[in-house]
Order: structure tokens, then C-alpha cells, then sequence
């Protein structure tokens, strides 16, 4: 059953953007809680596009975010042209990571951040082509 | 404890509006790795860190941290100030280092979120998310 759309934005992230980095989960933060969405809400979909949101920065050369809430649901899909996962298994243990050391001295790059969208989602899929790109889908519920 | 208490154990220069130092510190989490910030800092604690850029104000918005503690004299830049101002995040810099500014604060009753959670609960441990509770 298709679920009713209560609003719909696309955001687009250019990869190595550091500057910005971060800006589209922000604004999302800022449009959640707007709507009046439960903190604990806010706060689980904001971690989670960040993580999303920086995983395209550092490794991807382009990736669009889409950001759909339903009656019981927030929806993020996340697709990306990259160089992709090579092992996803690997990618979801906490502490495997494959970033640069320019990429750590940022501050990122240990190895939480697809576990920490697992973490705090109630969905989760990722499905990824080496040298095309990554699809990440989750979703939270709003109750 | 009081933000201004704080500065003040640990000779901190405040970088941004005198107006944002009026507030109560709950949580404190000290980290170089924004990862680890995100994965494990309770919501609306206050940071210290030695990592000094951009993404760290990003984190701050997203985790509604209560401000950043730089250590080892390093300092932020102009611009970082500026937007730290205009998002409400006091930025302070002390010339201590990581381990003696964990540890002034530590003596002086501030907390992380684990063992201020399991004092809280009578000293049992808790498996608690960084997320607050339900309301």
C-alpha cells in the first residue's frame, strides 16, 4: 500500500565538499522541527542524514538525498555515484573504514557511521555497485 | 554546573557573545572524532575537543550541544566564530590540555552521560541512548 505523502525535498550533495558538509541534515533538522516533530525524532533522522550526508562527501563524487514524511513515517533514500562498497558486510562492522588519512584528520572516518544509521533507524537497506555508486534507504517512525 | 563556573576553573577565553555564556552544563563529552560525537555524546552536552573546523559546528547544530571547549590553545577562526555567534554555540579556548581539562571538570562533579545515568539509577548500569527519553 502506497503510503500518502506529507512532504517531499530533494537535496543534492556535491562529494568533497567539506565546507558545507553537513548543511542538508541540518536543514532537515530545521524543517523536522518546524513541523513540530518529537525531538527524540528529530534528533535520530538528523544523525542519521549526517552520517549519510558526510559518508557522500568523503567518498562519492555526487549523491542525492531524498526526504519524504508519511502519517507514520520519516523516509530518507540516499543514491550516490561513487566508487561504491566493496564489502557491505565489512562497511556495517563498527570500526572498519576505508577513509584517507585527510578524511580523519576531519574528524571522521572511524568506521561508526553506517552502524550508527543502523542504530538509530527502524529500516534499513543498502545495496551498492563497485564503481557506480551506493543506494541507502531508512526510515524512522514518527510514534 | 554554570558555563561561567567552568570558564573559570579552566581560565577559558570566550570567542564569541558574552551572551551565550549564561547557562547550566549538564553533560560533558570530550572526544577528537566527530564520529564518536555522533555515535555517543548525549544531546546537549558540552565538548571538548582538539579539533578545530567546520564539521564541528555542523555536529554541535545536529547534536544541540550547549558549546565547544577547544584545548591546547588552539583557536577558531574569524569565520567559525562568527557562525558559531549566529547558531548560539559559545566557543571557548583554554590553553590546558585534553586529559587535565577532563580531569579539572571530572573533580569538580561534571559527568558524562554513562555514569551520570547509572548514578542516577542507583548505580546499575543502563543500556541508554544518547537520544533523550521519551516524553
Amino acid at each position: 500500500m502506497e503510503e500518502e505523502i506529507l512532504y517531499n525535498q530533494s537535496f543534492q550533495i556535491r562529494g568533497r565538499d567539506f565546507v558545507n558538509g553537513g548543511s542538508v541534515s541540518v536543514q532537515i533538522k530545521r524543517i523536522l522541527k518546524e513541523l513540530g516533530v518529537k525531538p527524540e525524532v528529530v534528533y535520530k533522522v538528523s544523525i542519521c542524514c549526517y552520517e549519510a550526508e558526510m559518508n557522500v562527501i568523503m567518498y562519492a563524487d555526487l549523491g542525492t538525498l531524498d526526504f519524504t514524511i508519511t502519517f507514520d513515517d520519516v523516509i530518507i533514500t540516499l543514491e550516490d555515484e561513487g566508487p561504491g562498497i566493496e564489502n557491505i558486510e565489512l562497511a556495517m562492522q563498527e570500526g572498519y573504514s576505508t577513509a584517507t588519512p585527510e578524511i580523519r584528520e576531519m574528524g571522521f572516518g572511524a568506521g561508526l557511521g553506517l552502524p550508527n544509521i543502523l542504530k538509530n533507524s527502524d529500516d534499513f537497506k543498502i545495496n551498492s555497485e563497485v564503481s557506480k555508486g551506493t543506494k541507502l534507504f531508512f526510515k524512522i517512525h514518527l510514534n | 554546573m554554570q558555563l561561567k563556573e567552568i570558564i573559570n576553573i579552566l581560565s577559558c577565553n570566550s570567542k564569541t557573545s558574552e551572551t551565550l555564556l549564561d547557562k547550566d552544563i549538564n553533560y560533558v563529552y570530550a572526544a577528537d572524532m566527530m564520529s564518536d560525537v555522533l555515535k555517543s555524546c548525549k544531546i546537549g552536552s558540552l565538548l571538548i575537543t582538539g579539533l578545530v573546523n567546520q564539521q564541528v559546528l555542523q555536529v554541535s547544530e545536529i547534536m544541540d550541544l550547549q558549546g565547544i571547549i577547544f584545548v591546547s590553545g588552539k583557536e577558531p577562526g574569524a569565520e567559525m566564530i562568527e557562525e558559531a555567534d549566529c547558531k548560539n554555540i559559545p566557543l571557548l579556548t583554554t590553553d590546558k590540555h585534553m586529559f587535565e581539562v577532563c580531569g579539572i571538570l571530572y573533580s569538580n562533579g561534571m559527568r558524562g552521560k554513562e555514569i551520570q545515568q547509572k548514578e542516577e539509577n542507583g548505580g546499575r548500569d543502563t543500556l541508554q541512548s544518547v537520544i533523550p527519553d521519551k516524553r
